[in-house]
């Protein structure tokens, strides 16, 4: 045992930044008041709550009236999905909240190359006349790919262009969950091409179950939880005051110092994993091989032939935190759909570390965990009789 | 040095039995029996937990820990026999088939068939292997509070021969915790899982009504006949139950039996009903751990898991046995297992029958 603790799991959850919990902590407290009261305490605290949502709205350059407030990134996802009654389109990669959204319509994954890429003419086939949504994430939480989503979005714009001049009615959108990417790459909605875009707060260093849902002028959306009428009827329940202020506040400074962070953290994942690599030469990364088409804060590593679940043991032991990919699918003891999907082998995915760094992450972090990493992939290497 | 596979199931005892294999020196494969993953109203299944602290055992001993998919033989064998013989109003002990067809059955089979010379587990019983193709014997643990052979009686001696039960020489489940604690395993503060595993704390009526439909009948006054009140099912009763009756009021009743046929429950508030009392049980579907049925004689048997040892003569024939206790008893309710030892030797036993008592 260790008193050292190295936390590097950052796509799993980030901490609320000391910033975010002052600006939340008076609307827990002394300003508890329900928004929709008529009393002028609680119209200010519907100001608030509307000055948030105003912030978040011009941090990815839409409107505060385009902006759904919900509890997390997979209420969002449901919400863009329950828009439609018809056929969906979507990725084999993509996050449990889709997926499951997608297996309630009939629906199309496509599949990714070995690097978790869409491609645009894949998507581009399996559109059909009667196809009313394409979901496709920004960016991908378990191995760090960015999908090529300008290109995506030109698919469907063409395919509703076509509609458009052949008399057809059928509409056609374009879902992006962009959770995954907003803390290292610019969200903005009016140049991704999205019709829908997914937020969440706990991908930020703001609270968990806050989140929202973008959505263009052209779409629109149907509750699922009824009620109130709050958020204009589509999400009934009290507003969370607290939650959506940490939220703003959380992306107005994730968004003041992500190109900073963005760089800072590239160099220190691509440090971790020329450590490994040299350490290792079977070790497998996942992912695509170019910087700018992964996210720079994450390193997917497969050791082939070990036991993920093992190594996470040991390490936590040394006071080092990693994950094993999705956390859900972890915790159900089944290989990843995502390297499925990229057509990873069972045995190279069974021994699969995916490494999240974040704000609080130091060089020195970087080089203690790789050194442990390195003393338990060996160790356990040896015990099974695996040469690495 | 053996090549021995332990069964894992997160919890205090088969890790300190994994331990215990290593410090002996053995070859020891963990596997963690996946027998149940379906979450009840109320209750949610913790084999997911259960397996992340097998797999921590496993990794502070420095051994493999394999997943064995027995949800099939589980389902089958354990739980539709349970709901099945509660539709027809028997009261069955579904941990003793889980030990005759899965712990016993397919781990050990599987087990056997991938190389294993042993097979252990956590269980609170002691094992003498028998010499030259002898079956073995099967003995009570040290610890008294704790043993478990009520529940292993219809495991043939042969497959004992090839089983070992680590921790069934300790005499307290203190000494056990301590053990743990001592060699670092980190579950020593887990708490003893009672009852049946893949219902949890919601009880047994949950799962009866999630699996059977609710059918109203009488509940019957068993000495004057008069109509008591209403129940949900006879199914959902057991002789001498006094919990659950919802009779508004007045003196204690029991539950003197059960006719789930005709859907009556009948009940008594008179503790010395006759009918709440036998000197004589009936079983039938009867197993010998050595193989054959012991001779004629006293012998001690014991109705309920760490229930009394008592006084009894046996007559075992032709896969039935008459068993007739020195003094009166309790009535046994209809399914549940009559276990009968030779002094500290579980010789085996059979199943109460719904036959007419003497």
């Amino acid at each position: 045992m260790t008193d050292r603790q190295v936390y590097l799991d950052y796509g799993a959850a980030t901490p609320v930044l000391p910033e975010v919990f002052d600006a939340m902590a008076p609307y827990l407290t002394d300003q508890f008041y329900n928004p929709s009261a008529p009393y002028a305490l609680a119209r200010q605290a519907r100001a608030d709550l509307e000055a948030a949502r105003a912030t978040l709205a011009r941090l990815i350059g839409a409107r505060p009236g385009q902006v759904t407030l919900t509890a997390g990134a997979t209420e969002a996802n449901n919400l863009a999905f329950a828009t439609v009654d018809g056929p969906v389109v979507t990725d084999a990669a993509e996050h449990e909240s889709v997926l499951a959204c997608a297996e309630a319509h009939d629906h199309v994954l496509v599949g990714v190359g070995p690097d978790a890429r869409v491609n645009p003419a894949a998507v581009r086939s399996a559109l059909t006349p009667m196809t009313e949504l394409v979901s496709v994430e920004l960016a991908n939480g378990e191995v760090g790919t960015m999908q090529p989503l300008r290109e995506i979005a030109a698919v469907v714009a063409a395919e509703r262009a076509r509609r458009l001049e052949a008399g057809e009615h059928t509409p056609l959108y374009l879902h992006t969950d962009a959770s995954q990417a907003v803390l290292t790459h610019a969200v903005n909605v009016s140049s991704l091409g999205a019709d829908l875009v997914t937020l969440s707060a706990a991908k930020v260093y703001g609270p968990k179950q806050v989140g929202l849902l973008w959505s263009s002028d052209d779409v629109r959306l149907r509750p699922l939880v009824r009620g109130g009428g709050q958020e204009g009827g589509v999400r009934s329940g009290t507003e969370n005051v607290a939650g959506v202020v940490g939220f703003a506040r959380a992306l107005q400074i994730a968004s003041g110092r992500r190109k900073d962070e963005a760089r800072r953290l590239a160099a220190l994942r691509n440090r971790l994993q020329r450590r490994l690599e040299t350490a290792f030469p079977t070790m497998v990364v996942s992912g695509p091989k170019k910087d700018k088409q992964r996210l720079p804060g994450l390193l997917h590593v497969s050791f082939p032939g070990l036991d993920a679940a093992r190594l996470v043991i040991q390490l936590e032991r040394r006071g080092v935190s990693v994950g094993t990919g999705s956390a859900c699918a972890a915790s159900r003891m089944q290989v990843s759909h995502v390297l499925q999907a990229m057509g990873v082998p069972d045995e190279v995915a069974r021994g699969s570390l995916r490494i999240t760094l974040g704000l609080p992450t130091s060089q020195d972090d970087i080089d203690y965990a790789a050194a442990q990493i390195e003393q338990v992939v060996a160790a356990e290497g040896e015990r099974v009789g695996v040469t690495l | 040095m053996s090549r021995v596979f332990v069964g894992m199931s997160g919890g205090v005892d088969s890790a300190l039995a994994a331990a215990l294999l290593v410090e002996q020196g053995h070859d020891v494969l963990g596997v963690y029996m996946r027998n149940w993953s379906q979450d009840l109203p109320g209750f949610k299944c913790p084999w997911a937990d259960d397996l992340a602290d097998a797999e921590r055992v496993a990794v502070t001993l420095g051994i493999d820990l394999e997943v064995w998919d027995c949800e099939k033989e589980y389902r089958e064998t354990v739980v539709d026999y349970l709901v099945d013989a509660y539709r027809r109003g028997l009261t069955p002990n579904p941990d003793v088939m889980c030990n005759q067809t899965v712990k016993f059955g397919t781990f050990a089979e599987r087990a056997f068939a991938q190389g294993a010379d042993l097979v252990a587990t956590g269980h609170y019983a002691r094992v003498e292997h028998g010499a030259g193709g002898d079956p073995a014997r099967l003995l009570r643990s040290c610890d008294e509070h704790k043993d478990q052979t009520y529940f292993m009686w219809r495991v043939p001696g042969e497959v004992y021969n090839r089983a070992v039960f680590p921790i069934g020489g300790y005499h307290t489940k203190a000494e056990v915790r301590a053990a743990c604690a001592e060699r670092g395993l980190g579950i020593e503060q887990k708490p003893d899982s009672d009852g049946i595993c893949f219902i949890g704390p919601v009880g047994l009526r949950t799962f009866l009504l999630d699996s059977l439909e609710r059918r109203p009948g009488d509940v019957i006054d068993w000495k004057t006949g008069e109509v008591l009140g209403r129940h949900e099912g006879a199914f959902l009763f057991t002789v001498g139950q006094r919990r659950g009756l919802d009779l508004g009021g007045g003196p204690a009743r029991y539950v003197v039996s059960t006719d789930t046929d005709a859907n009556v429950v009948y009940v008594t508030d008179d503790t010395s009903c006759p009918a709440l009392w036998t000197q004589t049980l009936v079983v039938d579907d009867t197993h010998w751990v050595a193989g054959e049925a012991p001779r004629e004689g006293s012998y001690l048997v014991r109705t309920r898991h760490t229930g009394p040892l008592r006084e009894a003569h046996v007559v075992a024939r032709d896969g039935e046995a008459t068993i007739t206790f020195a003094e009166p008893v309790r009535t046994v309710a209809p399914g549940q297992s009559a276990v009968i030892y030779d002094d500290i030797c579980c010789l085996g036993g059979g199943i109460v029958t719904k036959e007419e008592r003497a």
